[in-house]
């Protein structure tokens, strides 16, 4: 009964981060729009930055999958454990990359399995201390770019960049605490998954208004 | 934008004086008023009138007999939408166009 729970709410976390790398291929293919109408190279940059963020979103969502099919015909196998550790250096590794690319256009994750505690250990999927580290450390530089840029042009759109960008600070200081309180997971899913649909939101008001 | 620019796209430029001819409504727009408006030198105003009378966003209509004035076609209403779409993208992550 637990178990059958948890999977459910493995199956909503990665139904959530599917839903999230769209968001981020939309915001990267409008980016790209407007580089092709205006070859400013910080757009190009953001554009790959969201592509880079949405693979990395997809890349999770598949290789989750794969873990999961793996253990669940051959149980937790050497080769389950290294498509995690697969995934948890390629996921960490495309956000980093995608919030350089952040911090330059604009000026997630591990835990030692134990057998007993399969599913659970699903849950904090991907999580690695240290690259959470140094994504909160970039993040950081873009919060404060958007931050600087919102008090600056102060319209509603750059300030959904900056609740945007904010959300997704908390969603890896959220993944630190995970690592010893499980429940900060979900906040940690559910800040990027707002911050993703506040840049939705962003992209849908400013093609609405004229 | 309140930001000073040492520098600005030439899509920004087309798009300043595409807005200061829509300013003019109807009526049209003369030469002086777009120089104006979109703070440009004699010669390139020419040379970006030209290109953009080439790509179908503006055309000429005629005021008080001689004097040229031009209004924006409904390519050009478009190309304006987009870009202003483009616009609001780019500055709410602090990108200038």
């Amino acid at each position: 009964m637990m178990q059958e729970a948890l999977y459910a709410l493995i199956r909503f976390d990665l139904l959530l981060e599917a839903i999230s790398g769209v968001i981020a291929l939309m915001i990267s293919h409008q980016a790209n729009m407007a580089y092709q109408l205006t070859g400013e190279k910080r757009l190009s940059d953001l554009s790959t930055g969201f592509l880079v963020l949405s693979a990395g979103m997809f890349g999770r969502v598949v290789g989750t999958f794969y873990f999961f099919v793996i253990i669940g015909t051959a149980g937790l196998t050497p080769e389950a454990e290294m498509v995690r550790g697969i995934v948890t250096i390629a996921y960490g590794s495309a956000r980093i990359m995608a919030y350089v690319l952040f911090a330059i256009s604009t000026r997630r994750t591990i835990r030692k399995p134990t057998l007993a505690n399969t599913p659970l250990m699903a849950l904090p999927f991907l999580i690695d201390p240290n690259l959470e580290i140094v994504a909160i450390m970039i993040l950081i530089i873009v919060v404060l770019q958007a931050m600087m840029n919102y008090f600056n042009v102060r319209t509603k759109f750059a300030l959904y960049v900056l609740i945007a960008f904010s959300c997704l600070l908390l969603s890896h200081i959220f993944g630190i605490i995970a690592l010893i309180e499980i429940r900060a997971y979900w906040w940690s899913q559910m800040a990027q998954f707002l911050g993703l649909i506040s840049l939705l939101v962003m992209l849908i008001k400013a093609g609405r208004e004229t | 934008m309140s930001r000073k620019k040492s520098y600005r796209s030439k899509v920004r430029i087309l798009a300043d004086m595409m807005r200061a001819i829509q300013n003019g409504g109807d009526e049209g727009t003369g030469p002086t008023r777009i120089l104006y408006s979109a703070n440009l030198s004699h010669d390139r105003l020419t040379q970006y009138i030209e290109e953009l009378l080439e790509k179908g966003l503006i055309r000429v209509v005629e005021q008080n007999g001689s004097s040229r004035a031009y209004v924006l076609t409904a390519k050009g209403m478009e190309f304006l939408r987009e870009f202003t779409k483009i616009e609001r993208f780019s500055q709410a992550f602090g990108i200038d166009i």
